[in-house]
């Protein structure tokens, strides 16, 4: 549905874009994730035609961007940069687009009754909070009823509020099928509304997995407390099983809560506490663009 | 995509500012060329030709309105979205080329009759008329025509510079002063002739306003649409290859 092959972008002796590859599957939500500076931008406007690649291609819906025929209503996208004109009126801004895309203006007031933004629609846009922008770039976006939808930070600006807007309104675009890229530098903003993320640091892929893979990768061992903790450190190091002591009688164990409490009740061992330890998900996506990592994932 | 580019045009207040400056003007020019004519002046098909070249300013003025209508697009970054709805950008160059030629016309229908409007009872006023020629309804054609080509030369400037003071200023300086200098400087070497065909003189030999000698109309007239097209196959060149970030 999108498909970036080998994309590599170079502005001047600044390499934004290296040598990236992966493809979003029809129907999914994928979160495209990287630090900012990390090329997530160019990849996006490359996506969209905007850019042109050094080397490497892209293609939506099968074809490249610019040969699509009626393109809003195949693909829409949010950039990061406001694209109305301050002395515009919202509603003039999509009544633009809509001629241009030759839409009805009946479904520009849908959009804006959609984006929620029917009540300062015909106020200029250089008045509008950048909550207000992004409505509106949101609005732009599903002007033509688009069936693959490339945002690029639309979280940015959004007061917590306006997040689980976005959240509900991406979550009920994917529902009806739709096709979303959405990238963040904040992976938690979008953990709950992807099923899968694209992680990019330096222009390069350190990371394509589906979220309960990342989910996976989050969860660590367990913390566990114990009157005889030293036996049941013994215990676990016989059965395989790495702990350390970290105080009070408090081991931290590189295994499950089940194994751990298996384990000590098969040797009548007390336990005052057993907790699951989880890493956050931030802590993962950190992890994984941290300088070096794509050693690691590459 | 024609209706796009009007519809720009029409929903931000930059026109009002364009429409009234040139009202202003052709105005000013109308009634100064009433007010300072000789007696024996009055009634002339000579001094209609002159209260009708008050309508030169929508020349200006279109060629300014060309430029901005492509700069404006980078200035606030709208660019990004039309070239999202048209990723063909030599579609939205034409467009923006087609598009011109309604304000540049309505530019130059408002002029003219306000030009009109203000000599024909003046002078009444003064017991003459407004004496009427053949050649005059040529000559408000030419200058409407004119205007059309000056809009569309605007675009093309707009299309190359894109950054949008200095396309506006750079412009305005190359026809009211470059031209004639350079042409000044070519005459030293008797080359005069190559300055009439830049397009600031061409177009001024063409709708008549300019000096004595140069080209003759229609050769003059071929010449400013060749600078459309080659000011619009640059602007073209220039804006295919970019990345729009």
């Amino acid at each position: 549905m999108i498909e970036v092959g080998r994309l590599t972008k170079r502005y001047g002796a600044t390499l934004a874009v290296d040598d990236l590859s992966f493809a979003v599957a029809p129907g999914t939500v994928t979160g495209f994730l990287g630090p900012n500076g990390a090329g997530k931008s160019t990849t996006l406007r490359a996506i969209l035609g905007l850019v042109h690649p050094t080397t490497g291609t892209t293609t939506v819906l099968g074809v490249p961007y610019r040969e699509l025929d009626r393109p809003l209503e195949r693909v829409g996208a949010v950039l990061e940069t406001f694209d109305a004109h301050p002395g515009r009126s919202g509603r003039n801004h999509l009544r633009v687009l809509a001629t241009a895309a030759g839409l009805p203006t009946s479904r520009v007031d849908e959009v804006l009754a959609l984006v929620e933004l029917s009540g300062v629609a015909r106020r200029r846009a250089k008045g509008y909070s950048l909550g207000m922008r992004q409505r509106l770039g949101l609005a732009a976006a599903l002007l033509g009823d688009p069936e693959v939808l490339v945002l690029d930070e639309p979280a940015n600006g959004l007061d917590p509020q306006g997040i689980r807007w976005l959240r509900d309104l991406l979550r009920s675009l994917a529902a009806e099928g739709r096709t979303v890229l959405v990238s963040s530098h904040v992976l938690a903003e979008i953990a709950q509304t992807v099923d899968e993320v694209v992680i990019i640091h330096r222009g390069r892929l350190v990371h394509q997995a589906t979220m309960d893979e990342v989910e996976a990768m989050a969860s660590g061992g367990t913390r566990v407390r114990a009157p005889d903790a030293e036996r049941l450190g013994s215990l676990l190091a016989d059965a395989g099983v790495e702990s350390r002591s970290v105080g009070d009688g408090r081991l931290a164990v590189s295994a499950a809560p089940e194994r751990v409490g298996e384990l000590a009740a098969a040797h009548g061992i007390v336990l005052h506490e057993l907790t699951a330890e989880r890493a956050t998900l931030e802590e993962v996506f950190l992890e994984l663009t941290r300088p070096g990592s794509q050693e690691i994932e590459a | 995509m024609v209706a796009a580019e009007l519809l720009k045009l029409r929903t931000t207040r930059a026109w009002i500012g364009f429409l009234l400056a040139g009202l202003a003007l052709a105005g000013i020019a109308a009634a100064g060329t009433v007010g300072t004519a000789e007696d024996f002046r009055l009634g002339t098909t000579e001094l209609s030709r002159e209260i009708l070249s008050a309508s030169g300013i929508a020349e200006v003025i279109a060629f300014v309105v060309g430029i901005v209508s492509v700069t404006a697009e980078w200035r606030h970054g709208t660019v990004t979205r039309t070239f999202l709805a048209t990723p063909r950008r030599d579609r939205v160059l034409v467009a923006k080329e087609l598009g011109i030629v309604v304000p540049a016309a309505l530019l130059w229908v408002l002029t003219t009759v306000l030009a009109l409007a203000i000599a024909v009872p003046w002078l009444a006023f003064e017991g003459s008329s407004f004496a009427l020629g053949e050649e005059l309804a040529g000559y408000a054609g030419r200058i409407l025509v004119t205007t059309v080509l000056w809009g569309a030369l605007g675009v093309g400037v707009g299309a190359i510079v894109q950054s949008q003071t200095p396309a506006v200023v750079g412009a305005i300086l190359w026809v009211l002063v470059a031209e004639g200098l350079i042409t000044a400087a070519l005459g030293l070497a008797d080359l005069e002739v190559i300055g009439d065909y830049f397009p600031g003189r061409a177009l001024s030999a063409f709708d008549g306003s300019g000096e004595e000698g140069g080209l003759s109309t229609w050769p003059a007239g071929a010449v400013g649409l060749g600078w459309v097209a080659v000011l619009g196959l640059l602007g073209h060149l220039r804006m295919s290859r970019q990345d729009v970030t």
